[in-house]
């Protein structure tokens, strides 16, 4: 197994924000991507993940609606609203920003 | 922004259920043992993996609940709800803790609120900070005045200052001659007094240059509450006519409502201070017209650089006073604010002074019981704890339950704090300005709620703030210890305040029965007295004012049940009365006594049957006579001090004497009596040497003397009641001049206001140490009883093995003993110490009066006992099976 990597505070959101631009998915079905894009690498603990999808549900960045599942079970599908779009986008850019700064300082010392 | 916040609401009214969230977590956990087995592993093994790689399942529920908009407070009135059934289980605590901030924070406020009017209040003046008061002062004149010979050089030459201003050195009474007359005081001020003060008239406009002069035009700014009473807040008024002494006068300004004059004393009308230079120097044989003066400093500059850069100035001013009293005069100056409040300040410190101690005791009475509690509650925070509650909960519960005691607290306290405002209104003394207009303060409110709150949470966190050891769990009370320790050093500060305070109290409190139990030297019971002060303008003569005052007299002679009736100039024992200097007293036949020696003599004038009135025994001679009163010759008679102290041989009836060294020729005076001494210094100021001239009817005895040369007291013996008799005396006035004041009083009235200021910091102090005295027995009782529930068990070990009621009771008693002698050794020290701050407010007691020390000493020792022997005798009634059996 690749060397797993602890989330930095805060990018548990981004990385669902990003999972969901693509396309709306359930809980287990983001923990899969977020898992399977990066390789392993990034082992997010499944149990967060729920607070962290209703703390966006609730700040109105996602929404969430029941739907059938692949195997045809009832499960709950969350999408991206149009402030989240627009919270992806500034996130992204501050993201951009922080690791070009970080990048930086550790090319320089 | 909008978004989510109507987000937050939908949810806040819609919310998620349970189930849905159950749902959710059941459908991943499925989702994931099927991939499981998908990947090969066998059903139950593929669940077990699912549900480890998933965590806490119970936990993740948990927190997306606590994501839920809502979930705060939802969390806080549970809180709420849990502090409420906590206090309802234990009323003697919340009681307790309550009345204690209740008590803590209402004498604060009230007290603070009375204290920011006088030592904080700001000034209605621009940049107050920077006003001063100046001139020089005397053992005649205690307020620094300037004279007219001197003061337009010091106007010239001065440095210190932005601006320098004056007014006239009193505030006459002056005349509404219009057709609602009425009698007025009229201040004349310099035509940039408002200008140095940064005032600017509501209406109108400030003094014109040309106006100043002497022959400049008729103008006057007029107050604000005089135009209200006058001129119904017409503003018509402005460049209108009145009529002042009978003198048209324009009104060019009206002054703002908030307006006072620097000095405080009442002027409804301004006038221009219009004055010819020259003329006023020479005036008053080269000294020139008295006058008070202001300055603003200009910035930067200090008090004390002010008074440096005029010494100089000072210098050149002592070279015109005579050799012989020169030492006696001295520059002062000082700020607008100490000019105003004299020294009230002292009171308002002791007040603050004392108000924080109780203050402090209080806080530590909330912090005690809190900590107790705590102690008490350390299982239960330990089975919370065990049962998942996170730290931060525990300590939110507990910040939940502090902050809802203090607002209690507070509530109570403010109600508090309002009755005890208007209870100190009501005592205070009319020489405490602008109390009446203390309200409570919002400031003052925030200050006194955020001190409990502080010292709530801050004790009220300690107990939850610790881990709570497993041991907790088997109920028996191990880490109580260091807490323990806490508080009872708490206990001795308290005590040791409580002692302060008490001996504060008691010596105000001695000091006070010092005073009203003195002898006066006269009588002041079935004694009216009648205060009226002419106007220049109707009684524009010293015949005019002879013959109003000797119609009075005779009108009041023949009212009802009126027995006597005499008339002076001031009244005894107040210490505003006309003064002298003893060494301008020459015995006939005898060189002048030495120069500069021998202080002040008070003088009055009076008709003969004056000492009857009064009841003042006449020692030698027969004093004044009506005879006397129509005689060309002049009469004096002696107070005995003074007599013995200029004929300490021999009896000075029949001698004769004349005022005033520098005039050989002045009248000579002849002495007809000696009268018994009269407390005439204030009711706390030493008694003075005393001559009374017989103010016979004829013109020249009723020449202006003085500042209480227009103001006449007539004291009249009745059998009648007061109100009665002064209802009318009134009538009587009315029929001779209806525009008169007229200020009547008993003469014990007259005294007891004298002893108004005394009574009020006595009343308060003791207050406070009554409130401090209560909150430390309070405090000493719990500590001492919360100790004996704790030892429950081990007294019940002692007794079982054969310990005495005796022994248990020295037991607990020397614990709390031991308590008491810190406090009382701590307090006494400190009150050593604090109480000489008080010296200048006690009357004949010493601040270390030992008398006061021991009694206070015993009292507080006592009390403490008394409060430990409850918990002591429960102690020794502890049953050793029960003490054993319980846990």
């Amino acid at each position: 197994m690749a060397p797993t990597t602890d989330l930095l505070q805060g990018t548990l959101d981004l990385l669902i924000l990003k999972t969901l631009a693509l396309e709306s998915m359930h809980g287990w079905g983001i923990a899969l991507r977020i898992q399977q894009i990066s390789k392993d690498a990034l082992q997010i603990g499944q149990g967060s993940l729920y607070p962290a999808l209703h703390r966006l549900e609730y700040k109105g960045w996602i929404r969430a609606d029941w739907g059938a599942s692949e195997n045809n079970r009832r499960a709950k599908f969350y999408s991206l609203t149009r402030t989240g779009k627009k919270q992806l986008e500034a996130e992204l850019a501050d993201w951009d920003r922080l690791t070009a700064a970080i990048a930086l300082v550790l090319k320089q010392v | 922004m909008l978004i989510e916040l109507l987000t937050r609401l939908r949810f806040l009214i819609a919310r998620k259920t349970h189930r849905e969230v159950d749902e959710e977590l059941q459908f991943h956990l499925e989702q994931q043992t099927e991939a499981n087995i998908a990947a090969g592993m066998p059903p139950q093994e593929a669940r077990r993996q699912a549900i480890i790689a998933f965590g806490g399942v119970e936990h993740a529920r948990e927190e997306c609940r606590e994501q839920r908009p809502g979930y705060f407070v939802e969390t806080l009135l549970q809180d709420v709800r849990y502090a409420m059934r906590g206090f309802r289980r234990n009323p003697v605590f919340t009681i307790t803790v309550v009345l204690t901030l209740m008590l803590g924070i209402g004498a604060t406020t009230a007290v603070f609120s009375v204290v920011d009017r006088i030592l904080f209040r700001s000034l209605p003046y621009a940049h107050a900070d920077r006003l001063v008061s100046l001139g020089m002062v005397q053992s005649l004149e205690t307020q620094e005045f300037v004279m007219g010979g001197f003061y337009y050089d010091w106007r010239a030459n001065q440095k210190p200052f932005e601006a320098l201003t004056s007014e006239g050195a009193t505030t006459p009474e002056c005349d509404l001659t219009e057709r609602n007359p009425a009698q007025l005081s009229c201040a004349s001020v310099e035509g940039n007094f408002l200008a140095t003060l940064g005032v600017s008239p509501v209406l109108g406009r400030d003094f014109l240059p040309e106006e100043v002069h002497p022959n400049g035009p008729k103008v006057a700014l007029i107050s604000y509450g005089l135009w209200l009473s006058h001129y119904d807040q017409d503003p018509g008024i402005l460049n209108k006519t009145i009529e002042i002494d009978g003198s048209p006068i324009r009104v060019v300004g009206v002054l703002p409502k908030e307006f006072e004059m620097p000095r405080l004393q009442a002027a409804n009308v301004l006038l221009p201070m219009a004055v010819d230079e020259t003329a006023d120097r020479s005036a008053n044989s080269g000294f020139g017209q008295p006058r008070r003066a202001f300055a603003r400093l200009k910035p930067g500059v200090s008090i004390e650089q002010a008074q440096a850069e005029l010494q100089p100035l000072f210098q050149d001013v002592q070279k015109l006073i005579p050799k012989d009293i020169r030492y006696d005069f001295h520059l002062k100056v000082r700020s607008l604010r100490d000019r105003q409040m004299q020294d009230v300040h002292l009171t308002a410190w002791v007040l603050l002074g004392a108000v924080l101690a109780v203050l402090l005791i209080a806080c530590a009475n909330v912090a005690s019981l809190l900590m107790a509690r705590g102690a008490v509650r350390g299982r239960e925070l330990a089975v919370r704890s065990a049962l998942g509650a996170s730290p931060i909960r525990l300590a939110r519960q507990a910040l939940t339950e502090a902050l809802l005691l203090s607002l209690v607290g507070a509530a109570a306290g403010c109600a508090l704090a309002e009755g005890l405002l208007r209870l100190f209104i009501a005592i205070a003394p009319a020489g405490i300005p602008f109390l009446d207009k203390a309200q409570l303060d919002l400031r003052i409110i925030c200050f006194t709620v955020i001190v409990s709150i502080v010292c709530g949470t801050l004790f009220g966190l300690a107990p939850a703030s610790q881990k709570p050891a497993a041991p907790m769990l088997t109920g028996r009370f191990f880490t109580a210890a260091t807490h323990a320790a806490v508080r009872q050093w708490l206990v001795v500060g308290q005590i040791a305040a409580s002692l302060v305070l008490l001996v504060g109290a008691m010596l105000l409190l001695r000091s006070f029965s010092n005073l009203q139990n003195q002898q006066l030297g006269m009588r002041a019971d079935n004694t009216l007295t009648v205060s009226i002060t002419l106007g220049g303008h109707n009684y524009p003569t010293a015949e005019r004012m002879m013959v109003f005052f000797q119609q009075l007299q005779h009108r009041l002679q023949f009212g009802p049940g009126v027995s006597l009736v005499a008339l002076s100039d001031s009244l005894p024992p107040a210490d505003n009365h006309n003064s002298a200097r003893y060494s301008s007293i020459i015995v006939s036949g005898r060189p002048p006594l030495t120069e500069g020696s021998g202080g002040l003599v008070t003088y009055r004038l009076v008709s003969p049957e004056y000492f009857r009135a009064l009841n003042i025994r006449l020692v030698q001679g027969e004093g004044f006579s009506e005879e006397q009163l129509t005689s060309t010759d002049r009469f004096v008679v002696l107070s005995q001090q003074l007599a013995t102290r200029l004929f300490p041989e021999r009896s000075p009836v029949g001698e004769r004497l004349r005022f005033g060294a520098e005039d050989p020729n002045a009248p000579r005076f002849t002495i007809v009596g000696v009268a018994a001494n009269v407390k005439n210094g204030g009711l706390t100021g030493e008694e003075e040497p005393e001559y009374y001239l017989l103010k016979r009817n004829r013109a020249e005895d009723w020449e202006g003397r003085g500042v209480w040369g227009r103001t006449s007291v007539i004291v009249v013996q009745t059998s009648l009641p007061p109100d009665t008799m002064s209802r009318w005396i009134r009538s009587q006035v009315a029929t001779l001049d209806p525009t008169l004041p007229v200020d009547i009083a008993t003469l014990r009235q007259r005294v007891n206001k004298l002893a108004d200021q005394p009574r009020f910091e006595t009343a308060l102090v003791g207050l406070f140490a009554g409130t401090g005295l209560i909150l430390a027995i309070i405090g000493l009782y719990g500590v001492i009883s919360f100790l004996v529930t704790q030892r429950t068990q081990e007294i019940g070990v002692r007794i079982a093995l054969g310990a005495s009621r005796g022994n248990v009771l020295r037991l607990v008693m020397g614990k709390s003993l031991r308590l008491i002698v810190w406090g009382t050794l701590i307090g006494l020290l400190s009150a050593l110490a604090v109480s000489r701050v008080l010296s200048s407010l006690l009357f004949s007691i010493g601040p270390h009066d030992p008398a006061t020390f021991a009694f206070v000493t015993l009292l507080l020792v006592l009390v403490a006992l008394a409060a430990t022997l409850i918990p002591a005798r429960s102690a020794t009634r502890v049953d050793p099976i029960v003490a054993l059996r319980c846990d």
